[in-house]
């Protein structure tokens, strides 16, 4: 059965898109799929949580 | 509301504005130059409309109590941002039309360059007080307490001083800042350090101020047991003192080519006049006091306590003043030198030596002029004015030659009085009294010395001397080189950079171990008159490989420096930038501090480099080749050529790499080009670029360098993309495989690959002064062992003992070795023109 997943597309630069990667190295939490270099899919619970980190860094 | 925190902000918030303009700006190529200072313009044309419109509305009510209700918020904020709200003064009604804003709080001026009155109250402002930044538009000048004291001692009167401050400011001069310029003024030439006999005595003609700096307890455990002496003297005057090569000196020798400088001044002529008025009052002044007659009472200090005296002094409100009588003096020598009849002084060097000798008398200081702006010869016209003997330090042992060479160039010494102290020569010149030209490090040199620098040395601090000049004078405030300042007894000090900065706080320091900052040159000015290349500035943001960029992101130590300047988008904007550059006939210089980097780039491009390990020969190849070879129009160079000083002449450079956030490296480096003498072409412009990696600490140090260039009037563009970087024939580092292989090299690489090199000879030469061996390359020769039977040992068998003379093998080899060969050949060579002579 294939199971559907909602997610967020995130269109961003290179280097934002490697700072996402490594948050999301410790956990797994965030990322659904890695599409190409400037865009992602990640999980729209995640959303907002992600938001914080970027604005953290 | 709003608006009113724009009016108040808007000349501070220029500066950065510059920067996000830019930012903002759709990615564009090189060559469009002419877009930037139109969009600068346009910014700054706006903010002065809001700024008169904001006025407008509220300068009607400004008489009411608001300033009571409203200082409490603003103050707040103000503190918060660290900008001060000048709202609160009334302004004048034609506000207009005047050019100054007064902070009182600070003690600063900002003026608007773009009125019409700027000219002379920037001429002004330079006399009274310290440019603190001066892009286009709007300068900002802080009045402090010695540009004050140099202020008077060219003789402004205080209220004079007051007068045109308020004539020229929008608002009524704020009550703080009329008693600070009273109080300061007054203060002024209360204190004397004067130097007689070899020995330091503090004068000064008001007894109850010498009582009182005697009750401190500092100076006084300084002061050695003489009491008070009265000595009765005149009051000095400027009276019949000329500076050579001045237009002073034109009028007195009646030469033709003297004339010639007089042109370009009278371009000014506004401000030129206004100058002269002032030195009007001044001789009329000056008359009056003569005839007042003084006592000056005085007290010894020994040697070492000169220095915690006079931070005292400065401390206590009575900065010490060093003035040198050198016309009057007639304990030493003089000394036969003058400058040759055909050099003439352009107007900004006439500038700063009058404000050195402005009243007769020689004041200790600090003059900074941009490089190559002809500090050199600030210095010999100094030393012709003086006349007496003089010590000159430098950096390196090259830049020692140099000064001899100029030396021998624009004045007609001879050239026996002439002498240079460092590790290859130590000579005397013949006569009682010359000049010496020698090193910090040979001065300055704490361990045991050998029989002849120990002799030399004695002979330096036995005598009395006329004129100390310090190149690259902001070293001096190093814990090492402080010293100098007194372990030689001078009458006065001349320090010459063009950089005064450092990025700790000694730079402060210098004002009492030497001397205040007597004259600062304009740089953009200087370069509108064709002293110095005009250079566009720009910095190309290059974005990271992901595969870097997350390598970057997982390291904490050193190594992610190696990362971001190890980029493959730097190599490849490196590599277009050389290129578009060559095509265009530059010759272009690439500077790196990091040597892993220097020698990747440089054999990845298939450039020339050198860096610290270079054997002398060989970079004496390179920079010949570079000068005058059609082939080589590119060099790498590492942190050696930072500070040369006849570095052969490039009209564009690139920066890939850089310590830190100095701010005096890349002023320096900027130097490099300001000689260009294709400068007077029309239209000419110098290039200087800042490779930076996006995203990275790099851009941080990047913001912290330009800081000074910045205050110095250079605006930096920013280069987002490159066009036409794509189309580039064989670019480095295209694919991605090659990029991944250039970060598995990276990552391979020790942390001290990331360190800046360790740089202690320059571009020209091995070691200046030091008594260590040659560091480089040569391991230290440890102990040989072998292994064998006691009758081996002892000769039984086939071994037999050979008795080598170290010293004489290395000769030996050495003389085939045709830099010895150079080496001997020059030392013959000089042998014979001093017998000559």
């Amino acid at each position: 059965m294939p199971k559907a997943v909602k997610g967020v597309l995130v269109e961003c630069d290179p280097s934002i898109k490697a700072i996402i990667l490594k948050i999301d190295q410790d956990k797994h939490d965030y990322i659904v799929e890695d599409l190409d270099d400037q865009t992602l899919v990640i999980k729209e619970s995640q959303l907002n949580r992600l938001k914080a980190r970027l604005e953290e860094v | 509301m709003a608006s009113k925190r724009k009016a108040s902000t808007s000349s501070k918030s220029s500066r950065p504005a510059k920067r996000s303009a830019s930012g903002a700006a759709t990615p564009q190529s090189i060559g469009s130059s002419d877009e930037y200072s139109a969009e600068g313009s346009e910014a700054s044309e706006s903010e002065a409309e809001n700024l008169s419109r904001a006025v407008k509305t509220f300068s009607s009510d400004s008489l009411k109590n608001r300033r009571k209700e409203q200082s409490h918020t603003l103050d707040r904020e103000a503190k918060l941002n660290g900008i001060s709200n000048l709202s609160y003064l009334s302004l004048k009604p034609d506000h207009e039309n005047r050019p100054l804003w007064v902070d009182a709080k600070k003690a600063r001026i900002t003026l608007e360059h773009f009125s019409p009155l700027a000219n002379q109250a920037q001429d002004f402002l330079t006399t009274i007080a310290e440019p603190l930044s001066r892009p286009e538009f709007l300068h900002e000048y802080a009045l402090t307490v010695h540009s004050l004291y140099a202020a008077v001692s060219v003789g402004l009167v205080p209220q004079d001083i007051i007068n045109f401050l308020d004539r020229l400011s929008k608002t009524p001069l704020p009550e703080e800042i009329r008693s600070f310029i009273l109080e300061c003024t007054q203060a002024f030439g209360k204190v004397k350090l004067v130097l007689k006999h070899n020995r330091y005595y503090l004068e000064t003609p008001d007894n109850k101020v010498l009582q009182k700096l005697l009750q401190d307890e500092v100076i006084s455990a300084q002061t050695t047991g003489e009491t008070a002496g009265i000595i009765t003297e005149k009051a000095p005057k400027m009276g019949g003192l000329v500076i050579p090569g001045t237009k002073d000196a034109a009028g007195v020798r009646q030469q033709p080519g003297v004339q010639d400088s007089d042109q370009p001044s009278t371009d000014k002529q506004d401000g030129t006049a206004k100058e002269d008025n002032i030195y009007m009052t001044l001789r009329e002044d000056d008359d009056d006091d003569e005839d007042d007659e003084t006592h000056i009472h005085s007290v010894e200090i020994p040697k070492d306590g000169v220095e915690p005296v006079q931070k005292r002094c400065l401390e206590l409100g009575y900065p010490v003043l060093e003035e040198y009588d050198f016309h009057n003096d007639q304990v030493n020598a003089n000394l036969d030198i003058d400058l040759k009849p055909n050099t003439t002084i352009r107007t900004y060097q006439e500038k700063s030596l009058s404000k050195m000798f402005s009243n007769g008398r020689a004041r200790s200081g600090i003059i900074v002029l941009p490089c190559g702006a002809g500090k050199t010869l600030v210095g010999i016209t100094a030393a012709c004015t003086i006349r007496k003997g003089i010590v000159i330090l430098c950096t390196s042992s090259m830049s020692v030659v140099q000064w001899r060479n100029e030396f021998l160039k624009w004045s007609n010494i001879n050239p026996n009085d002439i002498a240079i102290f460092t590790s290859d020569h130590k000579e005397k010149f013949s006569r009682n009294t010359g000049i010496i030209v020698s090193t910090y490090s040979m001065v300055t040199q704490t361990r045991s010395r050998s029989y002849d620098a120990q002799k030399m040395m004695d002979f330096m601090q036995s005598r009395e001397w006329g004129l100390m000049v310090l190149d690259e004078v902001h070293v001096v405030p190093a814990s090492i080189f402080r010293k100098v300042t007194h372990s030689i007894a001078t009458h006065s000090k001349l320090g010459l950079t063009a950089t005064l900065l450092r990025e700790d706080d000694k730079i402060t320091d210098l004002n009492f171990l030497i001397g205040p900052k007597l004259y600062e040159a304009n740089w953009m000015e200087l370069a509108d008159q064709g002293h110095i290349a005009k250079v566009q500035c720009a910095e190309v943001w290059c974005p990271m490989t992901t595969e870097f960029y997350q390598e970057y992101l997982r390291e904490t130590s050193r190594k992610r420096a190696l990362l971001y300047i190890m980029n493959p988008r730097k190599f490849q904007a490196c590599q277009f930038l050389i290129d578009y550059h060559e095509k265009r006939g530059d010759k272009v210089i690439v500077f790196s501090d990091n040597v892993f980097a220097l020698k990747a780039y440089a054999l990845k491009l298939k450039k020339f480099y050198i860096y610290g390990g270079t054997p002398q020969t060989e970079r004496l190849r390179v920079l010949e080749n570079f000068q005058h070879s059609e082939l080589v129009n590119t060099i790498f160079l590492s942190k050696i050529g930072d500070t040369s000083l006849d570095l052969p002449e490039a009209t564009c450079l690139i920066q890939i790499s850089s310590h830190y956030g100095s701010r005096r490296q890349e002023a320096q480096r900027l130097g490099r080009i300001l000689r260009a003498k294709r400068r007077n072409d029309e239209g000419f412009n110098a290039f200087f670029y800042s490779l930076v990696s996006k995203d990275t600490q790099e851009m941080y140090y990047s913001s912290k360098r330009q800081a000074f260039l910045v205050d110095q009037g250079y605006a930096f563009k920013v280069i987002t993309h490159l066009q036409g970087i794509e189309n580039l024939p064989g670019l480095a580092y295209a694919s991605p495989a090659e990029r991944r292989e250039l970060l598995q090299e990276v990552m391979l690489q020790n942390e001290t690959s990331a360190d800046v090199e360790k740089v202690d000879d320059d571009l020209f030469s091995a070691r200046s002064g030091g008594t260590r061996g040659k560091s480089s390359g040569m391991a230290k020769k440890g102990a040989k062992r072998t292994a064998g039977m006691l009758s081996d040992l002892s000769g039984g068998q086939d071994m037999a003992y050979i008795e080598y003379n170290k010293s004489r093998n290395k000769e030996l080899k050495g003389k085939h070795n045709p830099l010895f060969k150079k080496m001997a050949k020059e030392q013959q060579r000089r042998k014979q023109q001093r017998l000559e002579l």
